[in-house]
């Protein structure tokens, strides 16, 4: 991934920020000074003195709550449970779901399709071993999806694995999974989805009762860290495994560090107490780039976010909604904002502006797209060919005693979301639609979305590489109660086109059947595509990066490095 | 004395139960829910929600909810924090020590110093003429920390103090990484480090109050009788302030001290999430944010139980103080000097 370096102003950055914080804390040392005396603590002996070595404190935005793998769904927990464990195999850097192009061995060596497809066999790495020495066993495997699908654990994950009838254990090495249909992302489900977990340690814990193991707390894994501390509100901390299978991580050590929230976060980030911090908010690069220690580091997210109609009347009945079932009234109100001048006004050039319910990087054909085009004066002709016409003279337009005004629901933890509803506020007000926003605390904001009360929302999806989670944004199957549809958008083409996209086996087919299921769909335009954001994480100049993947920033943290010259005070520390 | 003390243990109880009850049912009003919070992404179907709402008994009516959350605080049981994964004692039990170091710090300096300023301003203005002007500006300064939303005050030393001027740590309790490693003076000036602007924004508020009281009662002793008495028999001005004058004008001190206790509860939530100290607040602000009906009630109990506590303290050392209370029965105010 490439480093944009930010040209700085003068400064001693790092050094300065040092001796001033050695001169406060000098003084409150002699202050506190007591006849105990100073006597040494432990011993500091040096760290790594080759190519490895070094510590990296991460900022984060809120605490884990477990590191339990089946159960770990939050950011922070993925990113920690994924360095402690492994997967039989990783995922390319192409986010590829189909087959096993791309997949790089990991806890499996290698594996063997059957002929039929219908089961895959892992023969696991020889070497690999578990931190507290014992042997990974395919009985590990077979404990691991057991656990995952049993609906005691409870695991948001066990859905994604039902095409997955069993798996056994052919012998002590190679681990038999075995499928109940061929599908395009069999191969994905049993490598990308499972974190292999000791059966040995939790064989004797009910599944029920994994959350609340000591283990969930305390894991034991195989991944190139090994689980260290976790001090509850302050931080968690992960160290290299010297005698890992896969090699030592070049890292010593990885703290993340609990902040309160993502400006906190930025803060520690900026003042020196963190080095890296995964979503700079815009606001905040102007302070980075003064800052000599840091620079920022662009990469592609799984993100994107959109204006939501609610076709269904925003009582919450099944109704259809008064302005929003009409499609043509949603492709013209799509093509009254210049979607470009806000996405640029908020974001400048950190967003791309959205062509349909995808992100680019996990659809490379998005350039084949028909987007509904920006063009206001269009728009506005319309409108008026549809009957939204402003008869009384009070600048909005209706049609059979119905207005064209609707509310707009954002969720006040985004100032994006809120900047950008203001933007739309006024490109609709010059086209003769009258929008009111509603500003609402998040859990309320999710809470109308699930009773779908309301007219329109600012959303926002954060994909991962199983595209099977479409139907429940998009498809009619999340358009029933308690589906994540909360537009209510049902077309039985779209939801056929992508039945016929998931399980086409062909990867060249595959993608022409996506491109029409997405052109579907935005042609019926059930949602304004707004934006898609260039993630920037804003990292310590010292540290070298590996690439920051877009579904996982933290895939290849075990590669990061710090060379030797340029080791500041805690890279120094030495481990007990 | 023994029959003050059931009486007021068993309102502090009252006052506990009613504020438990209170946030107990006004977090269930609010839309959302804890699992909807934690497992709302898209492919998580209805199914693996509704297995948590049953494991945590949020399937059942709030009242039953609430029932058994009682039943089960009465043995001590404060329940499962749904959002930290942990029985929430022991998540109180993590957050509270570093609470009351923030209180305890906080309090201290702000009422020494508040008492030190109070004293201060007295004896200037007693002084007279350039004493006069000043003691207005003091009191103007005072004024000023007094008039000022902590959590605005947060957030100016915050930025002031770790931004603009990077000397000292924008959050957290200890370096999470030298801290370990460090020897007993330095973990103790690390914590120290992490303390300051915390502490200093929850002590500017109490050492302003403070400050007013004491200068109010130092001048109102001022004009007695037994301070002229004092002078006459030779003892120096310091002495006449200090000695005399002081001792009996920290009574009213004393009762600001428990009103002080309620006040920096409620103001610890604010600077506690400004500074991502690991306390209380902290756990409160994101147990609200998160719905977590346990973890929110739990704070509320122990946090009604410091305010009662505080009060009764303050009682107490306003009865030890002043030897005029000691033998006056509550019962019969009528007996209370100047009543």
């Amino acid at each position: 991934m490439r480093a944009i370096s930010i040209p700085t102003g003068p400064g001693g950055g790092e050094r300065r920020l040092t001796a001033r914080r050695r001169v406060a804390l000098v003084v409150v040392a002699l202050l506190l000074t007591t006849a105990l005396g100073a006597c040494r603590g432990s011993d500091r002996r040096h760290a790594a003195t080759g190519e490895t070595g070094g510590t990296v404190v991460i900022a984060t935005g809120a605490e884990p709550s477990t590191l339990m793998p089946p159960l770990a769904t939050s950011t922070e927990e993925a990113a920690i449970v994924a360095q402690i464990f492994d997967h039989l195999a990783e995922i390319g850097d192409s986010l590829n779901t189909v087959g096993d192009v791309g997949f790089k061995p990991r806890l499996a060596r290698k594996w063997t399709w059957a002929r039929d497809s219908l089961s895959i066999a892992f023969e696991l790495d020889p070497q690999a071993k578990w931190h507290d020495g014992q042997p990974v066993r395919a009985a590990d495997v077979k404990f691991t999806f057991d656990a995952y699908v049993d609906p005691a654990t409870g695991s948001p994950t066990a859905p994604l694995l039902a095409n997955i009838d069993s798996v056994s254990a052919q012998d002590s090495l190679t681990a038999v999974f075995w499928y109940k249909r061929r599908t395009p992302q069999q191969f994905f489900d049993a490598a990308y989805q499972l974190l292999i977990l000791p059966a040995h340690l939790l064989r004797a814990t009910p599944h029920a009762r994994l959350a609340a193991s000591p283990f969930a707390r305390k894991p034991v894994g195989t991944g190139r860290f090994r689980f260290d501390d976790w001090t509850p509100g302050q931080r968690v901390s992960i160290v290299a495994d010297e005698d890992n299978y896969r090699g030592r991580a070049n890292l010593d050590r990885v703290v993340w560090t609990v902040s309160p929230d993502f400006g906190a976060a930025t803060i520690s980030l900026i003042n020196g107490q963190a080095d890296f911090f995964e979503a700079m908010s815009p606001a905040y690069l102007g302070q980075l780039a003064r800052n000599r220690s840091l620079r920022v580091v662009p990469y592609q997210g799984l993100d994107y976010a959109f204006l939501q109609f609610n076709l269904r009347a925003a009582d919450g009945s099944a109704r259809p909604h008064p302005v929003f079932s009409d499609r043509e009234t949603r492709r013209a109100l799509s093509m009254a904002l210049d979607r470009t001048r806000i996405v640029q006004n908020v974001y400048d050039s950190l967003a791309y502006v959205a062509n349909g319910p995808f992100v680019r990087a996990m659809f490379p054909d998005w350039r084949k797209l028909r987007p509904i085009q920006d063009n206001p004066t269009r728009a506005r002709q319309l409108l008026d060919s549809l009957g939204w016409k402003d008869t009384n003279g009070d600048g909005v337009r209706e049609r059979g005693g119905v207005k064209l005004a609707f509310s707009l629901i954002v969720p006040t933890s985004s100032s994006v979301r809120q900047r950008m509803a203001v933007l739309i506020q006024e490109q609709f007000r010059t086209s003769g639609v009258e929008v009111t926003i509603e500003p609402l605390e998040l859990n309320a904001f999710l809470d109308r979305q699930k009773r779908r009360t309301f007219d329109a929302a600012m959303g926002g999806w954060h994909m991962d590489p199983n595209l099977a989670s479409i139907q429940q944004m998009w498809g009619s199957y999340g358009a029933q109660p308690n589906g994540s549809n909360f537009g209510s958008y049902e077309s039985a083409t779209f939801d056929a086109q992508v039945d016929s996209a998931l399980t086409a086996l062909d990867p060249a087919r595959s993608r022409t059947l996506w491109l029409h299921a997405y052109q579907t769909i935005v042609d019926d335009a059930p949602a304004i595509w707004l934006f898609e954001p260039r993630l920037v994480a804003g990292v310590h100049r010292r540290i070298h990066l590996a690439p920051l993947r877009a579904d996982a920033w933290w895939a290849n943290l075990a590669d990061w490095s710090i060379p030797l010259r340029d080791r500041i005070g805690r890279d120094r520390i030495g481990l007990r | 004395m023994l029959a003050f003390l059931v009486r007021r243990l068993l309102q502090g109880a009252l006052v506990v139960l009613i504020a438990t009850t209170a946030a107990f049912l006004l977090l269930h009003l609010a839309p959302g829910d804890p699992i909807a919070a934690t497992l709302d992404g898209p492919s998580v179907p209805e199914s693996v929600r509704a297995h948590w709402r049953a494991e945590y008994g949020l399937d059942r009516p709030v009242l039953v909810q609430y029932g058994r959350w009682v039943a089960a605080a009465a043995r001590g049981d404060l329940g499962w924090s749904l959002s930290m994964r942990r029985p929430v004692r022991d998540v109180l039990a993590d957050a509270l020590p570093n609470t009351l170091l923030l209180v305890g710090t906080a309090l201290l300096a702000g009422f020494a110093a508040g008492i030190g300023a109070g004293v201060l301003q007295a004896a200037l203005r007693v002084r007279g003429g350039a004493g006069r002007t000043a003691d207005r500006a003091i009191g103007a300064v005072t004024v000023f920390f007094f008039s000022l939303p902590e959590f605005w005050l947060a957030i100016t030393l915050l930025v002031l103090f770790t931004f603009v001027l990077p000397l000292l740590p924008s959050s957290g309790a200890v370096d999470p990484v030298a801290h370990d490693y460090m020897s007993p003076v330095e973990r103790l000036a690390d914590r120290a480090v992490h303390l300051v602007l915390p502490a200093l924004t929850l002590a500017l508020g109490a050492l302003a109050v403070v400050a007013r009281h004491q200068r109010a009662a130092l001048l109102e002793v001022a004009r007695e009788d037994f301070l002229r008495t004092a002078r006459a028999k030779g003892v120096g001005e310091r002495g006449v302030l200090l000695r005399h004058a002081l001792r009996n004008a920290l009574i009213p001190i004393i009762t600001l001290l428990g009103l002080a206790v309620p006040a920096l509860v409620g103001g610890v939530v604010f600077v506690e999430k400004v500074f991502g100290w690991p306390g209380m607040g902290l756990v409160a602000v994101n147990a609200v944010s998160s719905r977590d009906y346990p973890l929110v009630t739990g704070a509320v109990v122990v946090g009604s139980v410091a305010v009662t506590v505080g009060a009764l303290l303050s009682e107490a050392l306003h009865a030890l103080a002043d030897p005029r209370l000691r033998d006056v029965d509550d019962a019969t105010p009528a007996a209370r000097p100047g009543a």
